[in-house]
Protein backbone atom coordinates (compact mmCIF):
# COMPACT_ATOMS: atom_id res chain seq x y z
CA UNK A 1 0.00 0.00 0.00
CA UNK A 2 2.76 2.42 0.92
CA UNK A 3 4.61 1.53 -2.28
CA UNK A 4 1.38 2.18 -4.21
CA UNK A 5 1.10 5.61 -2.61
CA UNK A 6 4.76 6.31 -3.30
CA UNK A 7 4.26 5.31 -6.91
CA UNK A 8 1.11 7.44 -7.19
CA UNK A 9 2.99 10.47 -5.94
CA UNK A 10 5.84 9.80 -8.30
CA UNK A 11 3.38 9.50 -11.18
CA UNK A 12 1.60 12.74 -10.25
CA UNK A 13 4.86 14.57 -9.84
CA UNK A 14 6.21 13.26 -13.14
CA UNK A 15 3.10 14.36 -15.00
CA UNK A 16 2.94 17.78 -13.39
CA UNK A 17 6.61 18.40 -14.02
CA UNK A 18 6.19 17.26 -17.60
CA UNK A 19 3.17 19.50 -17.92
CA UNK A 20 5.07 22.46 -16.66
CA UNK A 21 7.83 21.81 -19.11
CA UNK A 22 5.37 21.57 -21.98
CA UNK A 23 3.66 24.77 -20.92
CA UNK A 24 7.01 26.31 -20.48
CA UNK A 25 7.62 25.88 -24.18
CA UNK A 26 4.40 27.77 -24.84
CA UNK A 27 5.22 30.65 -22.57
CA UNK A 28 5.40 33.65 -24.84
CA UNK A 29 5.72 37.34 -24.44
CA UNK A 30 4.06 39.74 -26.80
CA UNK A 31 5.88 42.98 -27.47
CA UNK A 32 3.50 45.46 -29.08
CA UNK A 33 5.34 47.70 -31.45
CA UNK A 34 5.01 51.43 -31.53
CA UNK A 35 2.18 52.76 -33.68
CA UNK A 36 3.11 53.60 -37.26
CA UNK A 37 6.17 51.37 -37.44
CA UNK A 38 6.59 50.07 -40.97
CA UNK A 39 6.56 46.31 -41.52
CA UNK A 40 10.26 46.31 -42.56
CA UNK A 41 11.15 48.13 -39.36
CA UNK A 42 8.95 45.67 -37.47
CA UNK A 43 10.87 42.69 -38.91
CA UNK A 44 14.17 44.38 -38.08
CA UNK A 45 12.88 44.89 -34.54
CA UNK A 46 12.06 41.16 -34.36
CA UNK A 47 15.61 40.32 -35.40
CA UNK A 48 17.01 42.58 -32.67
CA UNK A 49 14.70 41.01 -30.10
CA UNK A 50 15.75 37.49 -31.18
CA UNK A 51 19.30 38.35 -30.20
CA UNK A 52 18.33 39.31 -26.65
CA UNK A 53 19.47 37.01 -23.85
CA UNK A 54 16.78 34.47 -22.95
CA UNK A 55 14.95 34.69 -26.27
CA UNK A 56 14.58 31.49 -28.26
CA UNK A 57 12.65 32.95 -31.17
CA UNK A 58 11.03 36.23 -32.13
CA UNK A 59 8.43 36.59 -34.87
CA UNK A 60 6.98 39.84 -36.22
CA UNK A 61 3.17 39.77 -36.58
CA UNK A 62 1.90 42.64 -38.66
CA UNK A 63 -1.47 44.37 -38.16
CA UNK A 64 -3.09 42.49 -41.03
CA UNK A 65 -1.90 39.14 -39.86
CA UNK A 66 -3.03 39.94 -36.30
CA UNK A 67 -6.51 40.72 -37.58
CA UNK A 68 -6.60 37.53 -39.63
CA UNK A 69 -5.61 35.47 -36.56
CA UNK A 70 -8.28 37.16 -34.51
CA UNK A 71 -10.84 36.46 -37.25
CA UNK A 72 -9.92 32.74 -37.18
CA UNK A 73 -10.16 32.64 -33.43
CA UNK A 74 -13.64 34.11 -33.51
CA UNK A 75 -14.74 31.35 -35.83
CA UNK A 76 -18.50 31.67 -36.38
CA UNK A 77 -18.52 35.10 -34.77
CA UNK A 78 -16.12 36.53 -37.32
CA UNK A 79 -18.96 38.52 -38.86
CA UNK A 80 -18.62 40.85 -35.90
CA UNK A 81 -15.52 42.28 -37.57
CA UNK A 82 -17.31 43.25 -40.79
CA UNK A 83 -18.40 46.56 -39.36
CA UNK A 84 -14.85 47.66 -38.55
CA UNK A 85 -13.65 50.64 -40.60
CA UNK A 86 -10.03 50.24 -39.69
CA UNK A 87 -7.85 47.55 -38.09
CA UNK A 88 -7.59 48.32 -34.38
CA UNK A 89 -5.08 45.58 -33.67
CA UNK A 90 -1.44 46.57 -33.19
CA UNK A 91 1.52 44.91 -34.80
CA UNK A 92 3.62 42.89 -32.39
CA UNK A 93 6.64 40.74 -31.96
CA UNK A 94 5.88 37.31 -30.45
CA UNK A 95 8.75 36.20 -28.27
CA UNK A 96 9.39 32.57 -27.34
CA UNK A 97 11.57 32.10 -24.25
CA UNK A 98 14.73 30.01 -24.21
CA UNK A 99 14.50 26.97 -21.90
CA UNK A 100 16.92 28.57 -19.47
CA UNK A 101 14.56 31.47 -19.01
CA UNK A 102 11.25 29.61 -18.68
CA UNK A 103 10.77 30.61 -15.08
CA UNK A 104 9.28 33.51 -13.22
CA UNK A 105 12.68 35.12 -12.88
CA UNK A 106 13.69 34.50 -16.49
CA UNK A 107 10.38 35.80 -17.73
CA UNK A 108 10.83 39.00 -15.73
CA UNK A 109 14.35 39.58 -17.13
CA UNK A 110 13.32 39.12 -20.74
CA UNK A 111 10.30 41.29 -20.17
CA UNK A 112 12.49 44.08 -18.77
CA UNK A 113 14.88 43.78 -21.72
CA UNK A 114 12.02 43.99 -24.19
CA UNK A 115 10.53 47.02 -22.48
CA UNK A 116 13.88 48.77 -22.84
CA UNK A 117 14.14 47.98 -26.57
CA UNK A 118 13.53 50.82 -29.00
CA UNK A 119 10.35 50.38 -30.93
CA UNK A 120 8.56 48.37 -28.25
CA UNK A 121 5.54 50.18 -26.87
CA UNK A 122 4.22 47.58 -24.44
CA UNK A 123 5.05 44.07 -23.26
CA UNK A 124 2.40 41.60 -22.23
CA UNK A 125 2.15 37.84 -21.61
CA UNK A 126 -1.00 35.81 -21.28
CA UNK A 127 0.31 33.16 -18.94
CA UNK A 128 0.50 34.97 -15.64
CA UNK A 129 -0.64 31.81 -13.96
CA UNK A 130 2.47 29.86 -15.06
CA UNK A 131 4.65 31.49 -12.42
CA UNK A 132 2.13 30.51 -9.80
CA UNK A 133 1.99 27.05 -11.29
CA UNK A 134 5.76 26.70 -11.08
CA UNK A 135 5.59 27.65 -7.42
CA UNK A 136 2.87 25.07 -6.91
CA UNK A 137 5.00 22.35 -8.51
CA UNK A 138 7.99 23.29 -6.34
CA UNK A 139 5.73 23.02 -3.33
CA UNK A 140 4.43 19.70 -4.57
CA UNK A 141 7.99 18.43 -5.04
CA UNK A 142 8.84 19.41 -1.47
CA UNK A 143 5.66 17.83 -0.13
CA UNK A 144 6.33 14.69 -2.19
CA UNK A 145 9.84 14.48 -0.81
CA UNK A 146 8.58 14.75 2.76
CA UNK A 147 5.62 12.43 2.25
CA UNK A 148 7.73 10.08 0.20
CA UNK A 149 10.23 9.96 3.04
CA UNK A 150 7.49 9.27 5.57
CA UNK A 151 5.96 6.54 3.38
CA UNK A 152 9.34 4.96 2.79
CA UNK A 153 9.99 4.96 6.53
CA UNK A 154 6.55 3.42 7.12
CA UNK A 155 7.28 0.72 4.55
CA UNK A 156 10.64 0.08 6.18
CA UNK A 157 9.07 -0.24 9.63
CA UNK A 158 6.39 -2.60 8.34
CA UNK A 159 8.97 -4.86 6.71
CA UNK A 160 11.23 -4.70 9.77
CA UNK A 161 8.41 -5.75 12.07
CA UNK A 162 7.28 -8.50 9.73
CA UNK A 163 10.75 -9.97 9.52
CA UNK A 164 11.28 -9.51 13.25
CA UNK A 165 8.15 -11.58 13.86
CA UNK A 166 9.50 -14.15 11.43
CA UNK A 167 12.83 -14.25 13.26
CA UNK A 168 11.00 -14.61 16.57
CA UNK A 169 8.78 -17.38 15.22
CA UNK A 170 11.86 -19.24 14.04
CA UNK A 171 14.01 -18.52 17.06
CA UNK A 172 14.25 -22.20 18.00
CA UNK A 173 15.50 -23.05 14.55
CA UNK A 174 17.96 -20.17 14.65
CA UNK A 175 19.20 -21.30 18.06
CA UNK A 176 19.85 -24.81 16.77
CA UNK A 177 21.58 -23.56 13.64
CA UNK A 178 23.91 -21.43 15.73
CA UNK A 179 24.58 -24.31 18.11
CA UNK A 180 25.79 -26.52 15.26
CA UNK A 181 28.12 -23.77 14.06
CA UNK A 182 26.14 -21.77 11.50
CA UNK A 183 27.55 -18.33 10.87
CA UNK A 184 25.31 -15.29 11.18
CA UNK A 185 25.44 -14.95 7.41
CA UNK A 186 24.15 -18.51 6.99
CA UNK A 187 21.28 -17.79 9.36
CA UNK A 188 20.52 -14.34 8.00
CA UNK A 189 20.66 -15.10 4.28
CA UNK A 190 17.17 -16.67 3.98
CA UNK A 191 15.59 -13.76 5.86
CA UNK A 192 17.41 -11.17 3.75
CA UNK A 193 16.32 -12.93 0.60
CA UNK A 194 12.77 -13.11 1.92
CA UNK A 195 12.76 -9.36 2.57
CA UNK A 196 14.20 -8.62 -0.85
CA UNK A 197 11.68 -10.80 -2.66
CA UNK A 198 8.73 -9.55 -0.61
CA UNK A 199 9.77 -5.96 -1.23
CA UNK A 200 10.20 -6.51 -4.96
CA UNK A 201 6.87 -8.33 -5.13
CA UNK A 202 5.25 -5.49 -3.23
CA UNK A 203 6.75 -3.01 -5.67
CA UNK A 204 5.53 -5.04 -8.64
CA UNK A 205 2.03 -5.33 -7.16
CA UNK A 206 1.97 -1.61 -6.45
CA UNK A 207 3.05 -0.96 -10.02
CA UNK A 208 0.28 -3.16 -11.35
CA UNK A 209 -2.33 -1.48 -9.15
CA UNK A 210 -1.04 1.92 -10.17
CA UNK A 211 -1.24 1.04 -13.84
CA UNK A 212 -4.79 -0.26 -13.39
CA UNK A 213 -5.79 2.92 -11.57
CA UNK A 214 -4.15 5.02 -14.29
CA UNK A 215 -5.95 3.08 -17.02
CA UNK A 216 -9.30 3.44 -15.22
CA UNK A 217 -9.13 7.00 -13.98
CA UNK A 218 -6.52 8.69 -16.16
CA UNK A 219 -8.96 9.46 -18.97
CA UNK A 220 -11.82 10.83 -16.84
CA UNK A 221 -9.40 12.94 -14.78
CA UNK A 222 -7.87 14.37 -17.90
CA UNK A 223 -11.34 15.24 -19.18
CA UNK A 224 -12.22 16.97 -15.92
CA UNK A 225 -9.11 19.15 -16.09
CA UNK A 226 -9.01 19.66 -19.85
CA UNK A 227 -9.50 23.45 -19.46
CA UNK A 228 -6.11 23.52 -17.76
CA UNK A 229 -4.37 20.67 -19.51
CA UNK A 230 -5.59 21.45 -22.99
CA UNK A 231 -4.13 18.98 -25.44
CA UNK A 232 -1.58 17.61 -23.00
CA UNK A 233 -2.13 13.89 -22.37
CA UNK A 234 -1.22 12.29 -19.02
CA UNK A 235 1.47 9.65 -19.24
CA UNK A 236 2.37 6.66 -17.06
CA UNK A 237 5.77 6.16 -15.46
CA UNK A 238 8.51 5.36 -17.92
CA UNK A 239 10.61 2.19 -17.83
CA UNK A 240 13.02 3.87 -15.42
CA UNK A 241 10.25 4.90 -13.04
CA UNK A 242 8.73 1.42 -13.08
CA UNK A 243 12.09 -0.19 -12.42
CA UNK A 244 12.76 2.32 -9.63
CA UNK A 245 9.49 1.44 -7.89
CA UNK A 246 10.22 -2.30 -7.95
CA UNK A 247 13.87 -1.80 -7.04
CA UNK A 248 12.86 0.61 -4.30
CA UNK A 249 10.51 -1.99 -2.89
CA UNK A 250 13.26 -4.60 -2.98
CA UNK A 251 15.67 -2.20 -1.31
CA UNK A 252 13.22 -1.35 1.44
CA UNK A 253 12.54 -5.05 1.98
CA UNK A 254 16.23 -5.84 2.24
CA UNK A 255 16.92 -2.96 4.63
CA UNK A 256 13.95 -3.88 6.79
CA UNK A 257 15.17 -7.48 7.04
CA UNK A 258 18.67 -6.39 7.91
CA UNK A 259 17.36 -4.11 10.65
CA UNK A 260 15.20 -6.89 12.10
CA UNK A 261 18.06 -9.38 11.99
CA UNK A 262 20.49 -7.00 13.66
CA UNK A 263 18.24 -7.02 16.69
CA UNK A 264 17.01 -10.59 16.46
CA UNK A 265 20.33 -12.34 16.07
CA UNK A 266 21.96 -10.23 18.74
CA UNK A 267 19.26 -11.39 21.14
CA UNK B 1 39.63 -38.45 45.77
CA UNK B 2 42.28 -37.39 43.28
CA UNK B 3 43.68 -33.90 43.14
CA UNK B 4 42.86 -31.38 40.48
CA UNK B 5 44.45 -31.87 37.10
CA UNK B 6 44.61 -28.15 36.44
CA UNK B 7 48.31 -27.59 36.01
CA UNK B 8 48.69 -25.51 32.86
CA UNK B 9 52.07 -27.05 32.25
CA UNK B 10 50.53 -30.52 31.79
CA UNK B 11 47.94 -31.83 29.40
CA UNK B 12 49.75 -31.93 26.10
CA UNK B 13 46.72 -33.51 24.42
CA UNK B 14 44.08 -31.80 26.56
CA UNK B 15 41.25 -30.54 24.35
CA UNK B 16 39.43 -28.76 27.16
CA UNK B 17 41.35 -26.75 29.74
CA UNK B 18 39.83 -24.51 32.39
CA UNK B 19 42.10 -22.38 34.59
CA UNK B 20 40.45 -20.89 37.67
CA UNK B 21 37.26 -20.19 35.83
CA UNK B 22 34.43 -18.34 37.53
CA UNK B 23 31.11 -17.20 36.13
CA UNK B 24 28.71 -14.71 37.64
CA UNK B 25 25.35 -13.73 36.16
CA UNK B 26 24.36 -11.36 38.94
CA UNK B 27 26.63 -9.26 41.11
CA UNK B 28 27.49 -11.22 44.23
CA UNK B 29 26.25 -14.61 43.01
CA UNK B 30 28.48 -17.15 41.31
CA UNK B 31 27.28 -19.94 39.04
CA UNK B 32 30.86 -21.25 38.93
CA UNK B 33 33.71 -20.48 41.26
CA UNK B 34 37.39 -21.08 40.62
CA UNK B 35 37.05 -24.23 38.53
CA UNK B 36 40.15 -25.76 37.00
CA UNK B 37 40.08 -28.99 35.02
CA UNK B 38 41.31 -30.67 31.87
CA UNK B 39 39.74 -33.17 29.54
CA UNK B 40 42.03 -35.16 27.30
CA UNK B 41 41.47 -36.64 23.89
CA UNK B 42 39.16 -39.65 23.98
CA UNK B 43 38.31 -39.16 27.63
CA UNK B 44 34.80 -39.92 28.94
CA UNK B 45 33.94 -37.84 31.99
CA UNK B 46 30.74 -37.30 33.94
CA UNK B 47 29.82 -33.96 35.40
CA UNK B 48 27.59 -34.43 38.40
CA UNK B 49 25.98 -32.24 41.01
CA UNK B 50 22.57 -31.15 42.22
CA UNK B 51 20.39 -28.72 40.30
CA UNK B 52 21.99 -25.29 40.31
CA UNK B 53 25.45 -26.68 40.94
CA UNK B 54 26.71 -25.15 37.69
CA UNK B 55 26.75 -28.11 35.28
CA UNK B 56 24.89 -26.34 32.45
CA UNK B 57 26.93 -23.17 32.98
CA UNK B 58 30.13 -25.17 32.59
CA UNK B 59 28.79 -26.75 29.39
CA UNK B 60 27.86 -23.31 28.02
CA UNK B 61 31.32 -21.99 28.73
CA UNK B 62 32.87 -24.90 26.84
CA UNK B 63 30.83 -24.33 23.68
CA UNK B 64 31.27 -20.58 23.96
CA UNK B 65 27.63 -19.74 24.63
CA UNK B 66 28.93 -17.81 27.64
CA UNK B 67 32.20 -16.11 28.48
CA UNK B 68 33.92 -16.55 31.85
CA UNK B 69 33.80 -13.73 34.35
CA UNK B 70 37.25 -14.77 35.57
CA UNK B 71 39.88 -17.26 34.48
CA UNK B 72 40.81 -18.75 31.13
CA UNK B 73 39.22 -21.43 29.01
CA UNK B 74 41.12 -23.15 26.21
CA UNK B 75 38.98 -25.27 23.91
CA UNK B 76 40.84 -27.11 21.15
CA UNK B 77 43.68 -24.67 21.73
CA UNK B 78 41.51 -21.56 21.35
CA UNK B 79 41.06 -19.09 24.20
CA UNK B 80 37.31 -18.69 24.42
CA UNK B 81 37.48 -15.34 26.17
CA UNK B 82 39.54 -13.85 23.36
CA UNK B 83 37.48 -15.42 20.62
CA UNK B 84 35.74 -12.89 18.40
CA UNK B 85 32.05 -13.51 17.67
CA UNK B 86 32.92 -14.41 14.07
CA UNK B 87 35.22 -17.17 15.32
CA UNK B 88 32.63 -18.96 17.46
CA UNK B 89 30.85 -20.87 14.65
CA UNK B 90 34.13 -22.45 13.54
CA UNK B 91 34.77 -23.67 17.09
CA UNK B 92 31.26 -25.05 17.48
CA UNK B 93 31.58 -27.10 14.33
CA UNK B 94 34.19 -29.14 16.16
CA UNK B 95 31.93 -29.65 19.17
CA UNK B 96 28.82 -31.82 19.18
CA UNK B 97 26.11 -30.97 21.71
CA UNK B 98 23.22 -33.09 22.96
CA UNK B 99 20.49 -31.68 25.18
CA UNK B 100 17.90 -33.13 27.49
CA UNK B 101 15.10 -31.70 25.32
CA UNK B 102 16.68 -32.97 22.08
CA UNK B 103 16.34 -29.60 20.26
CA UNK B 104 15.22 -31.05 16.96
CA UNK B 105 13.57 -29.04 14.18
CA UNK B 106 9.94 -30.23 14.13
CA UNK B 107 9.27 -29.22 10.52
CA UNK B 108 12.24 -31.11 9.12
CA UNK B 109 12.64 -34.84 8.68
CA UNK B 110 15.10 -36.92 10.67
CA UNK B 111 17.48 -36.87 7.70
CA UNK B 112 17.20 -33.10 7.37
CA UNK B 113 17.71 -32.58 11.08
CA UNK B 114 20.97 -34.48 10.98
CA UNK B 115 22.02 -32.92 7.67
CA UNK B 116 21.77 -29.39 9.05
CA UNK B 117 25.10 -29.90 10.81
CA UNK B 118 26.66 -30.66 7.41
CA UNK B 119 24.82 -27.83 5.62
CA UNK B 120 26.43 -25.23 7.82
CA UNK B 121 29.91 -26.44 6.88
CA UNK B 122 29.05 -26.54 3.20
CA UNK B 123 29.16 -30.30 2.59
CA UNK B 124 27.70 -31.01 -0.87
CA UNK B 125 24.21 -32.44 -0.78
CA UNK B 126 25.02 -35.84 -2.28
CA UNK B 127 27.94 -36.38 0.06
CA UNK B 128 25.86 -35.19 3.00
CA UNK B 129 23.13 -37.74 2.30
CA UNK B 130 25.68 -40.54 2.43
CA UNK B 131 27.15 -39.39 5.71
CA UNK B 132 23.72 -38.86 7.23
CA UNK B 133 22.65 -42.37 6.27
CA UNK B 134 25.82 -43.79 7.75
CA UNK B 135 25.42 -42.05 11.11
CA UNK B 136 21.71 -42.88 11.29
CA UNK B 137 22.62 -46.50 10.70
CA UNK B 138 25.06 -46.30 13.57
CA UNK B 139 22.30 -45.09 15.89
CA UNK B 140 19.82 -47.55 14.40
CA UNK B 141 17.43 -45.08 12.78
CA UNK B 142 18.20 -45.29 9.07
CA UNK B 143 14.70 -46.68 8.43
CA UNK B 144 13.09 -43.62 10.04
CA UNK B 145 15.08 -41.00 8.17
CA UNK B 146 12.07 -39.59 6.31
CA UNK B 147 9.93 -39.36 9.42
CA UNK B 148 9.37 -36.22 11.43
CA UNK B 149 10.61 -35.88 15.01
CA UNK B 150 7.18 -35.76 16.59
CA UNK B 151 6.41 -39.20 15.23
CA UNK B 152 9.41 -40.65 17.08
CA UNK B 153 9.69 -41.83 20.68
CA UNK B 154 11.80 -39.91 23.18
CA UNK B 155 14.65 -42.37 22.84
CA UNK B 156 14.53 -42.17 19.06
CA UNK B 157 14.55 -38.39 19.14
CA UNK B 158 17.58 -38.41 21.38
CA UNK B 159 19.31 -40.80 19.01
CA UNK B 160 18.63 -38.34 16.18
CA UNK B 161 20.13 -35.58 18.32
CA UNK B 162 23.20 -37.73 18.96
CA UNK B 163 23.49 -38.48 15.24
CA UNK B 164 23.40 -34.74 14.49
CA UNK B 165 26.03 -34.13 17.16
CA UNK B 166 28.34 -36.82 15.75
CA UNK B 167 27.82 -36.51 11.98
CA UNK B 168 30.60 -33.95 11.68
CA UNK B 169 32.97 -36.21 13.63
CA UNK B 170 33.54 -33.66 16.37
CA UNK B 171 36.52 -33.74 18.62
CA UNK B 172 34.39 -32.94 21.67
CA UNK B 173 30.90 -34.16 22.55
CA UNK B 174 28.95 -32.39 25.29
CA UNK B 175 25.79 -34.06 26.55
CA UNK B 176 23.70 -32.08 29.01
CA UNK B 177 21.38 -34.50 30.82
CA UNK B 178 20.95 -36.58 27.66
CA UNK B 179 18.89 -39.26 29.43
CA UNK B 180 16.91 -36.95 31.72
CA UNK B 181 13.63 -37.58 29.87
CA UNK B 182 14.16 -41.30 29.22
CA UNK B 183 13.41 -44.51 31.03
CA UNK B 184 16.08 -46.90 32.26
CA UNK B 185 16.24 -49.07 29.15
CA UNK B 186 16.49 -46.13 26.80
CA UNK B 187 19.01 -44.50 29.10
CA UNK B 188 21.38 -47.42 28.67
CA UNK B 189 20.82 -47.41 24.93
CA UNK B 190 21.73 -43.73 24.69
CA UNK B 191 24.73 -44.05 26.96
CA UNK B 192 26.04 -46.93 24.86
CA UNK B 193 26.04 -44.61 21.85
CA UNK B 194 27.76 -41.84 23.76
CA UNK B 195 30.35 -44.14 25.24
CA UNK B 196 30.93 -45.53 21.76
CA UNK B 197 31.89 -42.02 20.58
CA UNK B 198 34.48 -41.82 23.34
CA UNK B 199 35.83 -45.21 22.31
CA UNK B 200 36.36 -43.83 18.82
CA UNK B 201 38.45 -40.94 20.14
CA UNK B 202 35.94 -38.19 20.86
CA UNK B 203 36.36 -36.39 24.17
CA UNK B 204 33.02 -36.73 25.94
CA UNK B 205 31.60 -34.81 28.88
CA UNK B 206 28.20 -35.90 30.17
CA UNK B 207 26.30 -33.81 32.71
CA UNK B 208 23.93 -35.95 34.73
CA UNK B 209 22.13 -36.39 38.03
CA UNK B 210 22.15 -40.13 37.55
CA UNK B 211 25.03 -41.55 39.56
CA UNK B 212 24.22 -45.06 38.40
CA UNK B 213 25.50 -44.07 34.97
CA UNK B 214 28.74 -42.96 36.50
CA UNK B 215 29.08 -46.30 38.21
CA UNK B 216 28.27 -48.21 35.05
CA UNK B 217 30.13 -46.19 32.41
CA UNK B 218 32.21 -43.65 34.18
CA UNK B 219 35.90 -43.53 34.13
CA UNK B 220 36.03 -40.08 35.61
CA UNK B 221 33.59 -38.10 37.69
CA UNK B 222 33.71 -34.33 38.20
CA UNK B 223 31.37 -33.25 40.97
CA UNK B 224 30.20 -29.66 41.24
CA UNK B 225 28.82 -28.27 44.47
CA UNK B 226 27.51 -24.69 44.58
CA UNK B 227 29.66 -23.79 41.59
CA UNK B 228 32.89 -25.28 42.90
CA UNK B 229 34.64 -28.41 41.75
CA UNK B 230 34.21 -30.51 44.86
CA UNK B 231 35.61 -33.75 43.50
CA UNK B 232 37.53 -35.07 40.50
CA UNK B 233 37.60 -38.87 40.74
CA UNK B 234 38.90 -41.41 38.35
CA UNK B 235 37.71 -44.98 38.41
CA UNK B 236 40.20 -47.59 39.51
CA UNK B 237 42.60 -48.51 36.76
CA UNK B 238 42.08 -45.28 34.81
CA UNK B 239 45.30 -43.33 34.36
CA UNK B 240 45.24 -39.64 35.36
Amino acid sequence: MTLFLLGAFALLLANMSGLLERFGREVRLTAYVADGLAPEAGRALAERVARLEGVERAVFVGKDEALERFRRRLGGEASLLEGLEENPLPASVEVELAPSHRSEDGLARVRAALAATDGVAEVAHGHAWVAGYARAVSLLRAAAAVLGGVLALAALLIVTNTIRLGVYARRDEIEILMLVGATRTFVAAPFLLEGLVQGAAGGALALGALWAAFALFGGPLHGAFAFVLGSVEPSFLGAGGCAALVAGGAGLGFLGSAAALLQGLRA
Amino acid sequence: MSGLAGDPARGGDALVRLFHVSKSYLAGTWALRDVSLELRKGELAFLTGSSGAGKTTLMKLIFAAERPSEGQILILGRNVDRLRPAGIPALRRRIGVVFQDFKLLPRRTVEENVAVALDVVGVPHRQARGRVFSILKRVGLQHRRFHYPLSLSGGEQQRVAIARALVNEPEILLADEPTGNLDAALTLEIMDLIAGAAARGTTVLVATHDLSLVERFGRRMLRLDAGRLAADQRAAGVAP
